[in-house]
């Protein structure tokens, strides 16, 4: 099977920090991939490298086997690797289905002296634009919500918006930061199901960071743990949750014997 | 029946204040003359043996007192069951308040000028004759208890003139929405005329027709105004495209004005080159010099973001109005004594810079400058713009080019205060560094935001009330930068979103359609 994206030796120091050091992975096309740690781990100073916000120090990123190491963040959405924030990051005082529009920016090619002149191809363009954005706003259950600002939605729709905006640039991987942060059992509940279907339905390869395990296991092919930026495990699912030294990065050394009884009651 | 008493008290001692401010800053003069001007009566037959002028006075703080009696009385919710006498209570308790503040303050001011104190050494605007005017011919003690007795009844006045409009304790303007909405909008040609969109294009069509006829019979003062007012909105627009929807704070501004201006004096004046170039000719030449300025200022500066950008473009803007003004330069520009004579726009041959053509000529431009801008708000670009300034860094993720988009906005702001710059040297037929500090940044920056950040109407609301407003209030020159401080903080406590803020357009047609198939989807689970 394709990998689509692989890191190799990725590093990426801050003064005499380094947050991300020596990390390689290798995500399948088409697969389910999560990135787990503790706090500070680096999980999220490795999507801003993969994003192109971080120059890596040294590594290499590929994506379907073609280099992208360094390039700018347009770049790599144009690429098509589109991502979600920790903290919810919509354009607050737009509407819904303008941020749908903006995320769209990529794939739409009129300048300003078209938008100013409105040639037949920048009205075509427009509309097209429009109605994918309505599509998308369906697909993501926000249907009848578009022309409501961004700060005015509640929470989940929030996310989902998040999400409808960043699948609104056609990207065949989507790296989701704690989609699940911040939701109640049931939403965290809806939010797995619908990964999953981001997946089977649009064919796009996940990245996730996840904290809630039960997310994370249930949805997961394979996972990858961070800690203080190195990769410690690699695995399936089963294969993590077994393993000593994610339980001990996790809760300290020595945790490993007494927390097993634990974690399988969890599961 | 204490809680009336204790409000009417409150708004006394408020209108109080307010009209003995008013008197102290000369407005009451001003106000005066305004009304002159208004009820043209400077040539009437005094009045109980009042000239015009103090006349005027007599109905300018009239009304100051019916105002304060209606807020006195309406404040009141007791009065609701008492028909007439709380009302008028209020309201006279109110007027009595402020009549004695501004009593007591009138008799001390007259006495001290009766005794020969120079008032005006202290405050520029009561001159002797000014305080002889406010006295009404009366002696100081006496002018004092005119006014309190004046007040008083105006303020009781007031009160009845509520309570009888009121109908019942509410305030008079929601009685008569509520007439509107109970009787005048439930009639069936009403609702129809509401719906249909020819009558929004009638008001519209109507009012666009009374602002193309104003310069026909402005005169040539206010044709002055109106294209200073024009020219303002210009570079409005074009900031408005910078900070209100890109968000770049660029307090620079005034750069691409100047050298609008510059490029269209120099190449058009006999001195200090003797170009003579047509003004046709020169129009787009300042707007492109601008643009292409803004372009090469912007690709190192704009890198930066918010206040440091703000401070590199403040910079950036001083920068040129010293070097317009270095003697060094000053075979190139004219030095600091400007370049005068320069040439106005010729139609065919035919010499068409008279005023009233010249009006036109902004209007036509300011039209062209809001239909760029409607185009580009509403595309790709301008949503890119709005993005930016949103969040810079996840409009990066999202595929924009900020630096690419920064420029382009940087650089069409600049087009347009090049176009602003170009036509009101011209205009002026004269154009020098002192037209170019730093207050002319700031008052386009106070436009936009007063406006309303990004809101086209706005901009032109915020043009009218900060260039319009102080031309209309001439007379209170010595005070405008203390009111127009003022009139800022009343706006951001006010309306903190500016005048007239921007709309979000509505693009989900059929709403109702969309809301409908989620609740038959969620019928479904």
């Amino acid at each position: 099977m394709t990998v689509a994206l692989e890191t190799r030796g990725l590093v990426k120091t801050f003064g005499g920090l380094t947050a991300v050091n020596v990390v390689d992975l290798a995500i399948r096309e088409h697969s389910i991939f999560s990135v787990i740690g503790p706090n500070g781990s680096g999980k999220t100073t490795f999507y801003n490298c993969i994003t192109g916000f971080y120059e890596p120090d040294s590594g290499e990123i590929l994506f379907f086997e073609k280099p992208m190491t360094g390039l700018p963040p347009d770049q790599v959405t144009a690429l098509g690797i589109s991502r979600t924030y920790q903290n919810i990051r919509l354009f607050a005082n737009m509407s819904a289905i303008e941020n749908i529009l903006v995320g769209e920016h990529s794939r739409m090619r009129a300048n300003w002296f078209e938008a100013i002149l409105l040639t037949p191809r920048v009205v075509r363009e427009e509309k097209a634009a429009v109605e994918k954005a309505r599509q998308l706003l369906n697909f993501v259950g926000l249907a009848g919500l578009g022309d409501q600002q961004a700060r005015n939605l509640p929470y989940g729709a929030q996310r989902r918006l998040e999400i409808a905006r960043a699948l609104a640039s056609q990207p065949t991987m989507l790296l989701l930061d704690e989609p699940t942060a911040g939701m109640n059992p049931n939403e965290t509940h809806e939010m797995t199901l619908f990964i999953r279907r981001l997946r089977d339905e649009l064919g796009i390869t996940i990245l996730l960071i996840e904290h809630d395990m039960r997310v994370v296991m249930g949805i997961s092919e394979r996972i990858a743990v961070l800690d203080y930026g190195a990769k410690i495990a690699e695995g399936t699912p089963a294969e993590i949750q077994g393993n000593p030294r994610v339980i001990e990065a996790y809760l300290g050394s020595g945790a490993a014997s007494g927390i097993k009884p634990v974690v399988r009651q969890l599961e | 029946m204490k809680n009336m008493i204790r409000n009417s008290l409150r708004t006394g001692i408020v209108f109080g204040i307010i009209t003995v401010f008013l008197f102290l800053v000369g407005f009451t003069g001003t106000a005066a003359n305004i009304l002159a001007d208004l009820l043209n009566n400077e040539s009437a037959p005094p009045l109980f043996g009042w000239a015009p002028p103090m006349l005027n006075t007599v109905i300018f703080v009239g009304l100051i007192g019916l105002w304060a009696g209606a807020s006195g009385a309406s404040r009141e919710k007791d009065v609701a069951g008492d028909p007439y006498g709380a009302a008028v209570l209020g309201g006279g308790i109110a007027g009595f308040v402020q009549g004695l503040l501004t009593g007591l303050v009138m008799a001390l001011v007259g006495t001290l000028n009766e005794r020969g104190v120079m008032m005006s050494k202290y405050l520029a605007e009561l001159l002797p004759a000014a305080v002889k005017q406010a006295m009404l011919g009366f002696p100081p003690p006496g002018a004092g208890a005119f006014y309190l007795l004046f007040l008083t009844a105006a303020g009781a006045l007031g009160g009845l003139a509520t309570r009888g409009l009121g109908r019942g304790g509410r305030r008079p303007r929601e009685a008569i929405r509520t007439w509107a909405r109970e009787k005048v909008e439930v009639l069936p040609w009403v609702q129809s005329l509401r719906r249909s969109p020819a009558v929004k294009y009638a008001v519209y069509g109507i009012l666009l027709l009374g602002i193309l006829l104003l310069p026909l019979f402005a005169g040539q003062y206010w044709n002055y105004t109106i294209g200073t007012v024009g020219i303002y909105v210009l570079l409005g627009l074009g900031l408005n495209i910078v900070v209100g929807l890109a968000g770049l704070l660029d307090l620079g501004y005034v750069a691409f004005f100047a050298i609008g201006a510059y490029a269209m004096a120099l190449l058009t004046a006999p001195t200090p080159h003797n170009l003579m170039w047509n003004f046709w000719l020169v129009i787009p030449i300042g707007i492109l010099l601008a643009a292409v300025t803004g372009i090469l200022l912007g690709a190192p500066v704009l890198r930066m973001r918010g206040d440091y950008l703000a401070i590199v473009t403040l910079g950036f803007g001083e920068i040129i109005r010293i070097l317009s003004k270095s003697d060094d330069l000053s075979d190139f520009t004219g030095g600091p004594r400007g370049v005068p004579a320069v040439a106005g726009p010729d139609f065919f041959g035919l010499n068409v810079n008279s005023g009233i053509a010249f009006v036109y000529l902004i209007f036509l431009s300011v039209l062209l400058v809001i239909f760029v801008t409607n185009r580009l708000q509403n595309s790709r670009v301008g949503r890119a713009w709005e993005a930016m300034r949103e969040d810079e860094t996840v409009s990066r993720a999202m595929g924009i080019n900020t630096l690419t988009q920064k420029l382009l906005a940087f650089a069409i702001g600049a087009a347009f205060a090049g176009l602003g710059g170009a036509l009101f040297a011209s205009r002026n037929q004269f154009t020098g560094p002192e037209d170019f500090n730093l207050m002319v940044s700031i008052n386009v920056v106070a436009v936009v935001i007063v406006g309303g950040m990004g809101s086209i109407p706005g901009v032109i609301a915020g043009a009218l009330v900060l260039k319009g407003l102080p031309e209309m209030l001439r007379q209170l020159e010595d005070y405008r930068v203390m009111v127009f401080g003022a009139l800022l903080v009343v706006m951001m406590l006010w309306r903190p979103a500016g005048l007239i803020p921007s709309s979000r357009r509505k693009m989900e047609i059929d709403k109702d359609a969309g809301l409908a198939e989620t609740a038959e989807e969620g019928r479904g689970k």
